[in-house]
């Protein structure tokens, strides 16, 4: 039989003392849990008599008591009851002491000696990582006054912006009342009608075409999803017969076989390519309508100097053109003092460029306040517990892309960015997640919260779900991944270090104590 | 379920003639009647054993010869071959070879006579046996006590389709008005029928079968007269007792079908074939049991149709000879033993192999194991085996380890045999068809692969890893070759699996074959095996013969060798000699559940009886509900695994939030505890062939009310009766009881008493059934051993000392058992073992004052009268090397009075404890009362009796 108080804690040990029971007969005790008096000798007897285990601190009796070796030399561990005379000699009781006598040798000093090695080894390393986070703390302040300071700047330049806005559109008010008119009477002619019937036959042709590109693209994606990522566990062979159509009919080489000949696709004279369809496409609506009118009228305008409409000469006989022009003159010089037609044609593309000034103006203002904006949120996360931590330490990470070269596929992180998978023989790569979270399961600000990030809507699995990833961070002196793995389909694990997390050390306080 | 993927009979050819065969007999009527006929003239008896030959004719081919054989065994199984002799080919007639453990001893005491009409023969202790082979039409008989039991050919549908040439069997052109000569030409019609319905080539859905032998297959009606239930040939999801497939009031509308098949989300209630084939019936009624083991390999149709008294079977298979044993019974438990008497028992497996199994499509590094054996000790909960799926292997080529994700195995493999643990890895029979694999190349180089219908070089068909080829273990060839590449070292240069160890289980699985784009997700038909025999002949045999030649493998990796695990998907007659089963891709449902365990008993009743389905559901995402049922399902099953799909999510039973991680914590330490009594179950198995998981009927074989019974079970002969909730929400479940006996929660010690008078039929009791309860109840009259320390897994608890569950019957007496070995090795059968006889009885005027309750403890190896341990010594080395081990405490149950004294031994006293109840003979319902004896400290390996004074 154990001592009475083999495998009781120093906290407990106290209570571990026979009680004379008021008969007189015999020595007892009592139930750590108060629920039953036990015969003394039924004390670590190896038969399990209380219900919560109590009685039996040295045997593996009771099946969910907790037994303690002391370990001298090393630290005292607590191991569950089952682990107690199986045979095995466990790693937490260096001492030997959980299984019968002479089972386990005692290698508490050799473990002692280790564990604080280990334990030195890793304090360097949190003293080392934590002065590097205190780097990326202070990077954190460098960067509060950076933002504070442009905030000052940005509001000042927004404030001089609006002003020149205010001015522009003042200018571009009057210039455009000048010339809507006459503007307008010329937007009537059919060429112009039959420009902007062309222009939104070409806008919806073109809007059409990217459709079906885009189509295409999202089809193609999908194939090549198939084609990589297609579980062959639903045995399906309709899903292998649409991997090999699609390799085909991309001419991608197929799976699992050696490569086919590329087959170069022909290409007709005289066509446009895709690109240069693109390309001038855009050029053709992009160019302005009005302007282009205006264009127009002037060159059309060189030899006669004249609107086509006013041009009747070319309607009428010989012998009445003399007097029609003497009459024309007049009639322009009157219109022109009327105000009804412009003396000169540039009346309209100076309101062209009014406008375009103060459109430039106002885009100038958008991005500055966009600006402003972008600085006012990166300085409310700078110390937010759910955004680059209460110090900010993590700030200093923010974009950092940290890559794992697996043979196959290159793992890339970019922190509270974007997460991807890219393979290395060519092909598509896949968005494993953009930045959602840090770790749920934990109250934010707690260094638990750190230690984990969540890259979540990635990709989307075929016939499973969008790819997701959680980085599991610990602390270390360099920013690096370390491990990547699928634990479930699409959900990918990678583990990593950085110094962000190494909190400092405490002087004086030992871990292990 | 894809039912586009699988042939309904209308679509099989055979099936089509052998149903129109039967239709066209039922519409004849009276008039039928069977063409074939025995030429009295031929039979010639066998001078010194039971055994005779005679010729068949058909009267439909007076030209073609066929030879029948009889022979009755010394146990009393009749066996009747059929073959034709002389004919332009040989039709397969190995199965039977594959299927017996050994070639059947035929009797030399009894002997046939041979009368005018028919000959005969009566047998049996009390010469109530008789087996009658009719001349004409050719019909045999089994009776018992004058009562038919069973009957071949009973309905005329017996037929087998000779070998023809095409030209011969092309249809002569009839001259316009000569109607004599059409008739001539047509009498064959009224049995054959007019068509020549796909004889020569079949096309179905994408597939052409070339059909090179023509029509071959085989036809016969087995008629049960009087059993109107009939069991077994497994695999099929659907009750234990069969539903019909004719008649008005048919369960299904396909016949029952034999073809190992790889089907997909697989229906919970269906006819279809699924992964195994065991073409044993038994047929049941009150008095008599008896079955048939129809010993073919092709596929095979079974139609299934009752009569007023009996049943009538129809069997139709694609080819082969007719092979069929009847098995005279009369109990179910003698009709086991006859069948294991032919195709072998069960051995007995590796203890490890009886804990908890966790798996899942996959575990994907050696972390990912490492993590998982971390966690699942972090909660204490035990668990023997870790196994991994495919995605272990580099390219799906088996053996050969992913080295980007399993950069260490021996290592991880070593890290779960620190604690006793095994780790069980897949290897399937389709080979990467890739030079630079070895174990491709190797099988390659002996052609020892699968060959299309050309009959030369290598079939082709898609799986796992794309491309694959097949391993033909028909050919003796591959049998050396795949012991090679077990070896953990390699000899003379050959490639061996020397990244792997001596303790590895093995996990077969696709072996039906799947084939993911052959005809019905397997082989084509006319592919050809070792011999040249066609695939159609041997695909019922060929996952057989797979997990067969990894088993002799293992056994062959170590020296002294250990006692093999392989789990096998696929699997045949005999396959129960091999390994486990499991019941393939199932579906996280509730149906799936329920059908699961109907599965496994139906697979006991032939012969293999180490199965159980995955916990949890292959496919889906159960919620914790159905996983805590599902782990209770677990507990319970013979073989225990958890896994899922690759496409599910991860559900450990750590992962699951209280209270339901605590419910399945318990439920594995229940398993645990109750070791010693499946590990003894799993020895009487291998000894009897008995079931561990035994329905209704089997138990109590003449209760009527019990016959239909399959959601509850007894495991073994412990008296533990079991019934697993499989529905959601269940807070009570009704148990049957046939038995007038009092039977005991074994949760919370509840009585429900034998009715007050003996009443012929049973009665159904209330058991409670929330979530964190399981409704087992133990017979009285039964000893239960149990260990109830918790460890980390099973070997762990070696030195454990027992519990002893003492249910009084309600005369006051129990029995029972407990088996014990060093649970790997092969010195059991040198006798290295421990075998206890448990008993109690109440003597001495009970439990009145002075009465007397004795437990006692015996060596059931010298003393239990049997046969069937050959070599004994009470003091071998393992029953010393647990001489320490104790019987810590015993919970006597039903005890209705307070004791006055417990010795042991007739000396010492020890301390007990009383909890007020009911005893044994009580007639009402309630708390039983308990006596709960205090470490009385006796010896497992030793003699002792404890007496306990009132």
């Amino acid at each position: 039989a154990v001592g009475k108080t083999h495998g009781v804690p120093p906290s407990h040990v106290a209570k571990y003392v026979p009680t004379t029971s008021t008969s007189g007969v015999g020595q007892t005790w009592t139930c750590l849990d108060g629920s039953k008096q036990i015969s003394w000798n039924a004390v670590n007897d190896d038969y399990c008599d209380c219900p919560d285990g109590s009685d039996e601190p040295g045997t593996s009796a009771c099946p969910n008591g907790v037994f303690f070796c002391k370990n001298v030399g090393h630290i005292g561990s607590t191991i569950p009851s089952s682990r107690v005379n199986d045979g095995l000699c466990e790693p937490e009781c260096c001492d030997g002491s959980d299984e019968a006598p002479g089972v386990c040798p005692d290698k508490c000093k050799d473990v002692g000696e280790e564990y604080r090695k280990v334990m030195e080894a890793e304090r360097k390393l949190r003293k080392t990582g934590s002065k590097i986070r205190a780097s990326y703390i202070a990077f954190a302040h460098k960067e509060k006054k950076r933002l504070e300071g442009g905030l000052v700047d940005l509001e000042q330049e927004i404030a001089t912006r609006e002003k020149e806005v205010e001015r522009l559109r003042g200018i571009a008010k009057r210039a455009e009342s000048l010339s809507a008119k006459e503007l307008e009477r010329k937007k009537q002619s059919p060429l112009y009608q039959s420009l902007l019937t062309h222009y939104t036959a070409l806008k919806s042709l073109q809007h059409e075409y990217k459709q079906h590109l885009e189509r295409e693209k999202a089809l193609g994606d999908i194939l090549d999803a198939l084609r990589t990522g297609y579980n062959p566990n639903y045995q399906d062979m309709a899903v292998l017969e649409a991997v090999r159509g699609w390799e085909t009919l991309a001419g991608l080489p197929r799976i699992n076989n050696s490569p086919k000949e590329d087959k170069k696709e022909d290409e007709e004279d005289g066509l446009w390519s895709a690109e240069r369809i693109e390309r001038e496409l855009n050029k053709l609506l992009n160019i302005d309508h009005v302007s282009l009118l205006l264009e127009h009228e002037k060159v059309v305008d060189e030899p006669s100097s004249q609107s086509i409409l006013l041009d009747v000469t070319a309607y009428l006989p010989d012998s009445f053109i003399p007097p029609y022009l003497a009459f024309r003159e007049k009639l322009l010089s009157w219109l022109e003092l009327l105000g009804i037609k412009a003396g000169s044609s540039d009346t309209s593309s100076e309101a062209n460029r009014a406008r375009q000034a103060l459109s430039d103006a106002e885009h100038s203002l958008k991005l500055t306040q966009e600006e402003l904006q972008t600085a006012h949120e990166d300085l409310s996360d700078l110390f937010n517990p759910e955004g680059f931590g209460t110090e900010g330490e993590w700030k200093k990470l923010d974009g950092l892309c940290l890559e794992k070269d697996l043979g196959e596929y290159t793992y890339e992180v970019c922190l509270f960015d974007e997460a991807r998978q890219k393979p290395n023989k060519g092909g598509s790569s896949f968005s494993l997640g953009k930045f959602t979270s840090w770790n749920k399961l934990a109250e934010p600000g707690t260094p638990e919260y750190y230690t984990r990030q969540r890259y979540t809507q990635g990709a989307k699995c075929w016939n499973g779900p969008q790819r997701s990833l959680e980085l599991i961070l610990t602390c270390g002196t360099e920013n690096v991944l370390l491990t990547v793995s699928e634990p479930e389909k699409c959900e990918y694990q990678i583990t990593g270090t950085t110094p962000a997390l190494c909190l400092p050390v405490e002087d004086g306080k030992r871990d292990e104590l | 379920f894809k039912s586009n993927d699988f042939k309904t009979c209308a679509q099989s050819g055979f099936c089509r003639r052998g149903r129109a065969l039967s239709a066209r007999a039922l519409a004849a009527d009276l008039s039928w009647r069977s063409p074939y006929s025995i030429d009295p003239s031929s039979v010639l008896l066998a001078p010194d054993q039971a055994s005779f030959t005679a010729s068949v004719k058909s009267a439909l081919y007076p030209e073609v010869n066929f030879g029948l054989d009889l022979r009755l065994h010394e146990d009393g199984v009749v066996r009747v071959r059929m073959d034709e002799i002389g004919g332009l080919r040989k039709r397969y007639d190995e199965a039977a070879n594959w299927a017996l453990v050994a070639p059947p001893r035929i009797s030399r005491d009894i002997s046939w006579k041979v009368g005018k009409n028919a000959v005969r023969a009566v047998y049996g202790e009390k010469k109530n046996i008789e087996v009658i082979v009719e001349f004409e039409p050719v019909r045999v008989v089994l009776l018992r006590d004058g009562v038919e039991q069973i009957v071949l050919n009973d309905g005329g549908l017996l037929h087998m389709e000779h070998f023809r040439t095409k030209d011969d069997a092309e249809p002569v052109a009839i001259p316009e008005g000569e109607a004599q000569t059409t008739l001539q030409l047509n009498n064959r019609a009224w049995f054959e029928g007019e068509e020549q319905d796909a004889w020569w080539e079949e096309s179905w859905s994408t597939w052409t079968d070339s059909k090179p032998k023509g029509p071959e297959s085989l036809s016969l009606d087995v008629t049960f007269p009087n059993h109107l239930h009939v069991y077994g040939i497994p695999q099929h999801a659907t009750n234990l007792s069969l539903p019909t497939t004719t008649g008005p009031d048919a369960g299904y509308t396909d016949p029952y079908r034999l073809y190992n098949s790889d089907v997909f989300e697989y229906l919970p209630s269906s006819p279809v074939s699924l992964y195994g084939s065991v073409p044993l019936m038994h047929a049941h009624n009150a008095k008599s049991t008896v079955a048939i083991f129809n010993a073919v390999g092709s596929d095979t149709w079974i139609d299934i149709g009752r009569t007023e008294t009996g049943t009538k079977t129809h069997w139709i298979s694609e080819s082969g000879i007719l092979d069929v044993f009847l098995l005279p019974g009369p109990t179910p438990a003698d009709i086991i033993a006859q069948y294991t008497r032919l195709t072998g028992t069960a051995p007995l497996p590796a203890h490890w192999a009886l804990g908890y199994h966790q798996c899942r499509w996959n575990y994907v590094s050696s972390d990912d194991v490492r993590s998982v054996q971390k966690r699942l000790d972090n909660e204490d909960m035990p668990v023997d085996a870790f196994w991994l799926d495919i995605e272990y292997s580099e390219g799906h080529k088996y053996f050969i380890w992913d080295k980007k994700n399993f950069p260490d195995p021996v290592e991880m493999i070593k890290d779960v045999e620190a604690l006793e643990r095994r780790m069980v890895v897949i290897v399937d029979p389709h080979f990467k068809r890739d030079s630079s694999y070895p174990v491709y190349k190797a099988a390659s180089e002996l052609d020892a692969l699968v060959k299309p219908k050309s009959g030369s070089g290598e079939y082709e068909g898609w799986c796992w890893p794309g491309s694959s080829s097949w391993v033909d273990f028909f050919n003796p060839a591959s049998w050396d070759m795949w012991v090679s590449f077990f070896k953990t070292k390699s000899v003379d240069g050959q490639w061996s699996w020397i990244e792997s160890t001596e303790n590895v289980g093995i996990w077969n699985d696709m072996n039906e074959p799947s084939v993911f784009n052959g005809p019905e997700i397997s082989m084509p038909r006319d592919n050809v095996h070792y011999g040249g025999w066609e695939h159609r002949d041997v695909h019922n045999i060929n996952g057989m013969l797979f997990a067969n030649q990894t088993y002799n493998a293992l056994m062959q990796r170590s020296d002294p060798p250990k006692r093999p695990f392989v789990l096998t998907r696929s699997f045949y007659a005999g396959s129960q000699r091999f390994g486990a089963m499991w019941t393939g891709d199932n579906v996280g449902t509730w149906e799936h559940m329920a059908i699961g365990i109907k599965m496994v008993l139906a697979n006991g009743l032939g012969g293999f009886g180490f199965g159980g389905s995955d916990v949890g559901g292959f496919f889906g995402n159960p919620d914790p509900e159905m996983v805590v049922r599902w782990y209770a399902v677990g507990a319970f099953s013979p073989f225990f695994r958890a896994h899922a799909h690759i496409d599910a999510k991860r559900r450990e039973p750590y992962l699951l939030d209280e209270p339901y991680k605590s419910i399945l914590r318990d439920m594995l330490r229940l398993r645990y505890a109750m070791l010693p009594v499946w590990y003894t179950a799993f020895k009487e198995m291998s000894t009897t062939g008995i079931p561990i998981l035994r329905p209704q009927y089997v138990v109590f074989p003449e209760d009527a009310e019990g016959f239909a019974i399959d959601d509850q079970f007894y495991v073994g002969s412990s008296g533990l009766l079991v019934k697993p909730v499989t529905t959601r929400g269940a807070t009570s479940a009704s148990v049957y009881l046939s038995d007038p006996q009092i039977y005991y929660d074994y949760f919370t010690s509840h009585a429900y008493p034998a009715p007050a008078k003996k009443v012929t039929h049973g009665r159904t009791v209330t058991v409670p059934a929330a979530l964190h309860e399981i409704p087992l109840l133990i017979q009285g009259g039964s000893i239960v051993p149990t260990r109830e320390r918790p460890r980390r897994s099973s070997a762990l608890m070696r030195h454990d000392p027992f519990t002893l569950r003492v249910a009084l019957s309600t005369e006051g007496s129990a029995t029972g058992g407990v088996y014990l070995d060093d649970g790997e090795g092969y010195g059991y059968t040198n006798g290295e073992f421990v075998w206890r006889e448990f008993g109690a009885e109440t003597k001495k005027g009970g439990w009145g004052k002075g009465g007397e309750l004795k437990i006692w403890s015996k060596d059931r190896a010298t003393q239990g009268g049997s046969n069937d341990v050959a070599v004994y010594n009470p003091a071998n080395v393992f029953a010393k090397s647990v001489s320490g081990v104790r019987v810590e405490r015993m919970i006597v149950l039903g005890v209705g009075s307070r004791p006055a004294l417990v010795s042991v031994n007739g000396g010492s006293t020890v301390e007990w404890e009383w909890q007020e109840g009911i005893g044994s003979g009580a007639t009402t319902e309630g708390k039983a009362g308990v006596l709960v004896i205090r470490d009385p400290a006796v010896g497992i390996t030793s003699d002792w009796q404890i007496t306990v004074v009132f």
